[in-house]
């Protein structure tokens, strides 16, 4: 074996938490996590002339995962792609209607001082596929929109577009969380002409 | 003060809180929410649901799966 392919072999299975831990998100199931990581690491020892030295090792094996959980795993349980009218770039619009009263917001940021791990967990295993892969992939690997773009093998802008749907998703369920246990009162948002509403929004 | 700079950050917070922001962008983003009270809470909270997650890796791989792995890589290489 030369040492180019020690380093990489090294190299690679020094992910093997990392690449697990998010098998665990994407297929949120123990047996079918192990499987796909044998499969990732299979396809990436077969294709390692295919990778060039010197560029990121981490986000290849991450494309090679998410390419073989969705040919493979998503095909097993049925949970069908995202049509493109859903990928429509309205968050932007969506942004507008965030801006609640500071009240209800303290009120947000008190109730989700209260989230444990395990629903945040359970709120991600409840997104759709794409917008549970885009987050994880920024928020708990801190890929750049780039990388992700590449891992997902998407366009940037559709990687910007699962992100604000997926935390805006991510969010209404932490809210929902949050209310059930008693410590967030889901009232309707406060009227634009409450004055309390920050000034940009008036007459919007 | 113009509503404009507040939609602009709104507009960018995920960008910002990312670090996906060119420098000039995210110092005016930065100064804006220091002097508006509602897009700073806006900012909190988008925050706050980002390290949240950001807790949800950290599981690590079994050893059966490792070694599983290992030997898989072994049996490859001495096939070649």
């Amino acid at each position: 074996m030369t040492d180019a392919q020690l380093d990489f072999e090294t190299e690679a299975l020094s992910y093997m938490d990392q690449l697990f831990a998010a098998a665990l998100r994407m297929t949120r199931h123990r047996s079918d996590a192990e499987d796909l990581v044998q499969e990732t690491y299979a396809k990436a020892f077969a294709a390692q002339d295919k990778f060039k030295p010197g560029t990121n090792l981490k986000a290849w094996l991450y494309r090679i995962q998410t390419n073989a959980f969705i040919n493979t795993y998503r095909k097993k349980q049925r949970q069908p792609k995202l049509s493109d009218a859903e990928q429509v770039e309205d968050w932007q619009i969506a942004a507008a209607a965030e801006h609640t009263s500071s009240g209800l917001a303290s009120a947000e940021q008190e109730a989700l001082d209260t989230i444990g791990d395990d629903e945040v967990k359970q709120a991600l295993a409840e997104l759709p596929d794409d917008f549970r892969m885009a987050v994880y992939l920024s928020d708990v690997e801190g890929f750049a929109y780039k990388e992700i773009a590449e891992i997902m093998d998407t366009p940037v802008g559709t990687v910007m577009s699962r992100l604000h749907r997926g935390r805006k998703l991510l969010r209404e369920k932490l809210r929902e969380y949050a209310a059930e246990r008693g410590v967030y009162d889901k009232r309707p948002t406060a009227p634009k002409d409450s004055g309390e509403v920050c000034h940009a929004r008036k007459g919007v | 003060m113009p509503g404009r700079e507040c939609e602009e950050a709104l507009d960018r917070l995920f960008e910002y809180i990312d670090d996906e922001l060119p420098q000039d962008e995210l110092r005016r983003i930065g100064d804006h929410l220091k002097t508006c009270p509602p897009c700073e809470a806006e900012h909190k909270i988008k925050e706050k649901i980002k390290n949240l997650t950001a807790r949800t890796g950290g599981d690590t791989a079994p050893e059966e799966l490792r070694e599983r792995i290992l030997a898989s890589i072994r049996s490859a290489r001495e096939g070649v």
